[in-house]
């Protein structure tokens, strides 16, 4: 086996002078493997479907940037419902803190784009185009002027190609929906110059990435990888290497040997080119194919499965290993707080948004028989139905009433308006400035957002003093 | 199995010197990473050549500027070559009074009464005006309002072409040879009984 050792002061994937070495991870069988597929399958049955599936009138997810109207699972969301970003992005990061405080880089090696997409699509059409790893290697090596390797590169071009673009065409079916979408691509390239030119550039972009980028983005570029390096100890789960248990390496025969027979086989099938019995080390997207690797040896060998095994490094070592440590509480404290907030904050989500500003010029005005303050009350209509909205007044002193605004104000579909609206207190029963209430109410009291309004006006008893009428 | 390019394969690469024994590694980068810093220059070079030799954004601004000026153009078409004849005319014109009624009913109602009678505003059903008997003077009072009073301006929220329809609809209960200018304090909706002692 001629194959050289990775090693921890270098990069694999980087030959000595900067060009890249390509990696052609053999195939791998095995309990985790099989699971990961799964996993795979849903998560990209969940991403091709979501722009399909319709809740409410609209697909699952539809980002509708045009329009700014957000679609997520039967709630409307609008531009002024923004503020709801902080606590998904808070929450996706206490998310992370807490699961990889647990379960390491789980989400590199199971659940990312970048692994789904390369590990069982791209990597899938390459297996069955090219062949094993070793085929690969000799295609590789081979030229171009041989017609198997136009023919069988030729393919898979073709096919990363159709791939890139279907993905890319799904991607913008999350923004523009898969109706529209469908008009654009029947319709002359010129007329959507540029969706179809973010397309075009996308699917670059993908082929790249999948079909020479690949570990490159995690090694190098990703930042999630290096977040989750740092939130891992000695406590968390990771994919380990039993030393005690494996090392002398040597051969099977060998009595004073442990249990590692070097087949590197574990080395082999890393799609990131490390040597995972050199340690836990940060190139570790934790995808279990070393595990299952050498797992299908120790089977071989009649010995004990587990001489490369999802363990903390505690428990590689041979200590004690514990789940429940500090850290965890505190990252489930945070994660609990924050979807709790998140919870309520989406729960409590108003279809209008309502905000109120005294109109300009004076702050309030003074007849013979009232004191009357001018207000702009703004109106967003965040849903695409149209709203009936009720106005009343709580909390306000005896006289003081809503004047000439309707009962009830009919808001159209995702419409925006702009009403005077106007306070008035009888002069006789004014006893200063107050603070009150005015309540907008859906019909039927589905939902009320109430708004809260400053009446101004001058010292109460000054006003009774003063006699004068001044102007309306 | 053999790689290709085994023999570049990487390795330590260390530099000669050392200080208390401490060594410097000196791996090369990856070649894509260098020609991204490379494409950066190169785009930076292109990017400043475009956006001050070539003034690439003057173009940019030239079409904002010719965009807003049609958005303009469109905007105030409707009182382009706006008179008193105009307003008249229009106030005659059931399709423009239509849609002045509307914006009346959702906006002007508050203060001025549903059947224009007046309230915290002026009475609009009557002949007497307080602020000029001409269309374009009520035109300019709604765009413009009146400043120390309640009637704020209007522009911002309603634009020019509402303006006009709604000042239309409230010329349709009009009589141009009827319409009578007075002093504010003699204005009736003023007239209000004596403040409660």
């Amino acid at each position: 086996m001629a194959l050289t050792l990775p090693n921890r002061d270098v990069v694999t994937t980087i030959n000595r002078d900067g060009s890249r070495h390509f990696l052609h991870p053999a195939d791998v069988r095995g309990r985790f493997t099989r699971a990961r597929k799964v996993v795979a399958a849903v998560i990209l049955a969940a991403y091709v479907l979501l722009p399909w599936i319709k809740i409410n009138g609209h697909p699952a997810v539809f980002l509708d940037v045009a329009e700014r109207r957000f679609y997520l699972v039967g709630l409307t969301l609008a531009p002024q419902d923004l503020w709801l970003m902080f606590f998904l992005i808070t929450g996706l990061g206490f998310t992370l803190f807490f699961v990889t405080a647990l379960l390491g880089r789980i989400w590199c090696g199971w659940a990312c784009p970048q692994t789904i997409f390369l590990e069982h699509l791209y990597r899938r059409v390459e297996r069955w185009l090219e062949g094993p790893a070793h085929h690969r290697q000799k295609l590789d090596a081979m030229s171009w002027a041989k017609p198997e390797k136009l023919r069988r590169r030729g393919a898979k071009i073709f096919i990363f190609v159709l791939l890139s673009a279907v993905i890319a065409h799904l991607f913008l079916a999350y923004f523009v929906s898969i109706p529209q979408l469908y008009g654009w691509m029947r319709d002359d390239p010129a007329q959507h110059g540029s969706a179809f030119l973010f397309v075009a550039a996308l699917t670059g972009l993908l082929y790249f990435n999948f079909a020479w980028f690949r570990e490159q983005f995690c090694l190098i570029l990703c930042p999630y990888g290096r977040f989750q390096s740092a939130l891992t100890d000695d406590d968390t789960l990771v994919i380990g290497y039993d030393a005690r248990r494996g090392e002398p390496r040597g051969k099977a025969t060998d009595p004073r040997a442990g249990a590692c027979v070097n087949c590197l086989r574990c080395v082999q099938v890393c799609p990131t080119g490390i040597d995972i019995r050199q340690g836990f080390q940060i190139e570790c997207i934790g995808c279990a194919g070393c595990i299952d690797a050498c797992n299908e040896v120790m089977d071989k060998l009649g010995r004990p499965r587990g001489l490369v095994r999802y363990d903390s490094l505690n428990g590689l070592s041979g200590k004690r290993r514990r789940v429940l440590r500090p850290r965890t509480y505190v990252y489930a404290a945070l994660l609990l707080a924050g979807a709790g907030a998140a919870l309520y904050s989406f729960s409590t989500l108003e279809p209008v948004n309502a905000a109120i500003v005294r109109m300009g010029g004076r702050p309030y005005f003074i007849t013979p028989d009232t004191v009357r303050n001018q207000f702009n009350l703004r109106l967003i209509n965040k849903h695409d139905a149209p709203l009936s909205l009720h106005f009343a007044l709580e909390g306000a002193p005896a006289g003081l009433q809503l004047v000439g605004t309707n009962d009830t104000v009919v808001l159209p579909a995702n419409e925006e308006t702009v009403l005077p609206v106007v306070l008035q207190q009888d002069r006789g029963a004014y006893t200063g400035p107050a603070s009150v209430t005015l309540r907008i109410a859906g019909a039927n009291q589905t939902f009320s957002v109430p708004l809260r309004v400053e009446f101004l006006g001058p010292n109460a008893k000054l006003l009774r003093a003063d006699t004068a009428t001044p102007t309306p | 199995m053999n790689p290709p390019g085994q023999s570049t394969r990487n390795d330590v690469v260390l530099r000669e010197h050392s200080f208390d024994g401490i060594q410097e590694f000196d791996q090369r980068l990856p070649n894509w990473w260098l020609y991204t810093l490379f494409g950066a220059i190169a785009f930076a070079v292109f990017a400043w050549l475009f956006f001050t030799a070539a003034n690439g954004t003057t173009a940019d601004t030239r079409r904002l500027a010719g965009q807003l000026d049609a958005l303009d153009a469109q905007r105030f078409a409707a009182i382009k070559n706006l008179d008193d004849q105009t307003l008249w005319a229009m106030s005659r014109n059931p399709t423009v009074v239509a849609q002045g009624e509307k914006v009346f009913e959702s906006i002007c109602y508050t203060c001025h009464g549903a059947n224009l009678q007046g309230g915290i505003g002026f009475r609009l059903s009557d002949n007497l005006w307080v602020h000029g008997t001409k269309p374009t003077e009520i035109f300019g009072v709604v765009t413009r309002g009146v400043p120390g009073t309640g009637m704020q301006s209007w522009n911002s929220q309603l634009g020019p072409q509402k303006i006009t329809q709604v000042v239309a609809f409230v010329l349709s209960k009009q009589d141009p040879d009827n319409m009578v200018l007075i002093p504010r304090d003699q204005e009736p909706t003023l007239q209000h009984k004596p403040a409660a002692p």
